[in-house]
């Protein structure tokens, strides 16, 4: 039993760390229809950032944090500047974007491995290494702050999303863009403010990634799972992605403990293909005909 | 159409100045290199080649290797070079840590820059895919701290052509297990490797079938997959099964992860790994966790012997050395006998010459086997971590059958 909880806890604070990824991919294909591969390089940056504004700024750690997701809020609007607009304004197929997406993606990654180095960096450590133990279950310090953050921004994204002027533009521009604009919605600006949302969620999985896994230019690659977790809940839907992720938390932290974890990956995506094979809009997302 | 043609090109370009800017990097590296040492005349240069990883995860190791080699050939170089008066001159290229990119190095080393014979590179990964490109272009390669054994013999024949300075795989994974059951009398171990990856699973396969046949029992036996970075639900199946000791046949920063998420999860046996995990970046992610770690090496950091090279290096780079630096030491040392010995610059005979090369490195007596092309019977140094020391416990060898 106490194996069970331990393996429970552990799948949901990796999950809830895919989560925040996850609703990046999500606002931003909710808009644009295509999955944005840049977010990797995007939260790689944050952690980066983070590491440099808490050593070489010295900065308080709520400040730093805080500061690097400001810092990668600018840069993926700067992305969606540079490498998106001039695509959307000569109204390229969405399978340009992924390209463009894809090469940000590896642009990012090369240029730190040939401007900071392909070494690992060290956050200094900020919270106590020791976990806190209930029972025979024990929690690390890191896990359940992570946890508790990642809720947080959740809570206050979907807040923003139901109750806000911005937020109720952002869906009007989801549910049919150029309906939208018709409307008098200025879709630019939605989509810049969808850009500096994902940028943020990114900062901050960024820094508690580096801070949890330590930081090297690959580190976007884990982005992967996050990116599946959000296809698996729905891509678009934000509650899909939450629950996809920790969903997908969960069923490798559980294959691993109880049947095998050198099958974990091949156990878990079959579990996600099969049930894409039975709603292939993910569990949550919109069953629309148009976007595909 | 005009637009999305634009566009096309825009994306095509765009995607086309990545891939120069990716790979241009260690050719340009090289390209300073070169020029610096290209001032003597061709006929009295010999080329030699250097492969490994520039980028990545063991990028650490691999700069440190072909900073080591640049360091020994300015030296020999200074000293007045080889073969009467020849200079040496390194080429090196990033491998990316990819198999596909090894041959591709591997082809533009013996095609387009013509070198007598190939240093590195230092993962099995790498070194077993580009026999065939050595094979057919007859230059000889001396890898550093590949330890698989498939990197010079293959279904029992002996790859002409591929030779190396360290200690193989079976040997490495039946001295932790001897040293684990006969010295610190652990009975109990569990074992929690990289899935994906030859020396991982090389490791592990030799580590159990020795530690059971000296009367152990491998309680858990989890794995993960390259580029994982977090190990609980494992760690936490292992924790169950109670081991007195966790071998860890993986490389540095899974290593440190995990020693950090074991710690974390209130695992307390001492760990064990082999020589993936020696380096100055294992302190920095995980210094309390990993204490009192034994790990099977290559090299005595303390040894008196070596102290000459790890001063040299720092001065020069203002770096500690790396544990590829002394295999990489060790490789230009026999590759430098081998010349000498053969008398001329030609690959052939270097090949030869380096059959019955038997010289003394930094990191043990180097005899190389006719028939395996492995440096016999080398003993592995054990160490213990302890403060951010290696500690040396003591020289041990094992019996492979």
């Amino acid at each position: 039993m106490s194996q069970f909880l331990q393996q429970l806890i552990n799948g949901l604070s990796i999950g809830s760390v895919y989560a925040l990824m996850a609703v990046g991919y999500s606002l931003v294909y909710s808009i644009m229809n295509f999955s944005n591969f840049a977010h990797g390089g995007v939260i790689m940056l944050g952690a980066y950032f983070g590491y440099y504004y808490l050593t070489a700024a010295g900065l308080p750690f709520p400040v730093a944090f805080i500061v690097a997701a400001l810092t990668t809020c600018l840069l993926a609007v700067i992305i969606e500047r540079g490498a998106y607009k001039p695509l959307r304004e000569r109204k390229a197929p969405f399978l340009y974007f992924i390209i463009s997406a894809m090469g940000t993606s590896i642009f990012l990654e090369n240029m730190v491995i040939a401007t900071i180095g392909p070494t690992f960096r060290t956050y200094p450590e900020i919270l106590s290494r020791t976990p806190i133990q209930i029972g025979s279950v024990s929690v690390g310090r890191l896990d359940l702050t992570m946890f508790i953050i990642s809720a947080i921004c959740l809570a206050l994204l979907v807040f923003f999303i139901d109750h806000t002027k911005m937020g109720k533009a952002i869906q009007a521009t989801a549910y049919n863009i150029k309906a939208s604009a018709l409307m008098g919605i200025n879709t630019d600006l939605v989509i810049i403010v969808v850009f500096a949302l994902g940028g943020f969620f990114a900062g901050i999985a960024g820094v508690l990634f580096g801070m949890k896994y330590t930081v090297y230019p690959q580190i976007g690659i884990i982005t992967n799972k996050s990116f599946i977790a959000a296809v698996f809940g729905g891509l678009g839907s934000l509650p899909g992605a939450v629950i996809g992720s920790i969903l997908l938390g969960i069923i490798e932290t559980i294959t691993s403990g109880y049947f095998s974890s050198q099958y974990r990956d091949l156990i878990a995506f079959v579990l996600l293909i099969a049930v894409l094979v039975f709603r292939p809009s993910g569990l949550m997302g919109k069953v629309t005909e148009d976007k595909a | 159409m005009y637009k999305r043609s634009l566009a096309l090109l825009l994306v095509c370009l765009m995607i086309l100045t990545l891939a120069f800017s990716g790979c241009s990097k260690p050719a340009t590296e090289t390209g300073s290199e070169a020029g610096g040492e290209t001032a003597a005349p061709a006929d009295e240069v010999i080329k030699v080649g250097w492969m490994g990883s520039l980028t990545g995860d063991q990028a650490v190791w691999g700069q440190c290797e072909f900073d080591t080699v640049k360091m020994l050939f300015e030296e020999i170089n200074a000293k007045g070079g080889v073969l009467g008066g020849k200079k040496l001159e390194a080429i090196g290229y990033d491998t990316k840590g990819d198999p596909q990119e090894a041959v591709n190095v591997a082809k533009r080393l013996t095609g387009q820059d013509k070198v007598v014979a190939i240093i590195g590179p230092n993962a099995s990964g790498n070194a077993i895919p580009i026999a065939p490109v050595l094979e057919e272009a007859k230059v000889p390669d001396i890898a550093t701290v590949a330890t698989n054994p498939k990197v010079t013999v293959l279904d029992g024949k002996v790859k002409p052509f591929n030779f190396r300075v360290c200690f193989i795989d079976p040997y490495q994974g039946a001295v932790a297990a001897g040293y684990a059951y006969d010295v610190l009398k652990f009975t109990k171990a569990a074992i929690l490797y990289d899935v994906a990856d030859d020396y991982s699973q090389g490791l592990t396969e030799f580590f159990e079938e020795f530690f059971k046949a000296k009367g152990g029992t491998v309680v858990a036996k989890e794995a993960f997959k390259f580029g994982d970075v977090d190990f609980r639900p494992q760690l936490s199946k292992i924790k169950d099964a109670g081991p007195e000791v966790l071998f860890l046949p993986v490389f540095f920063k899974e290593a440190a992860l995990i020693a950090n998420q074991a710690r974390e999860l209130g695992i307390t046996v001492p760990l064990m790994g082999g020589d993936g995990l020696p380096s100055e970046q294992l302190f920095t992610m995980a210094k309390d966790a990993v204490q009192g770690t034994y790990i099977v090496n290559h090299v005595d950091y303390d040894d008196p012997e070596v102290q000459d090279l790890k001063t040299r290096y720092r001065n020069k780079y203002g770096k500690e050395l790396e544990l590829n630096g002394y295999l990489a030491h060790d490789a230009v040392v026999l590759l430098i006998d081998a010349i000498e010995r053969a008398g001329s610059a030609d690959p052939v005979k270097i090949t030869e010459a380096l059959e019955t090369a038997d010289v003394q490195g930094v990191t043990g007596r180097i005899k190389i086997g006719k028939d395996t092309h492995n440096p016999e019977g080398k003993e592995a140094a054990i160490v213990k971590i302890e403060g951010d020391k290696y500690v040396f416990q003591q020289k041990y060898s094992a019996q492979l059958d």
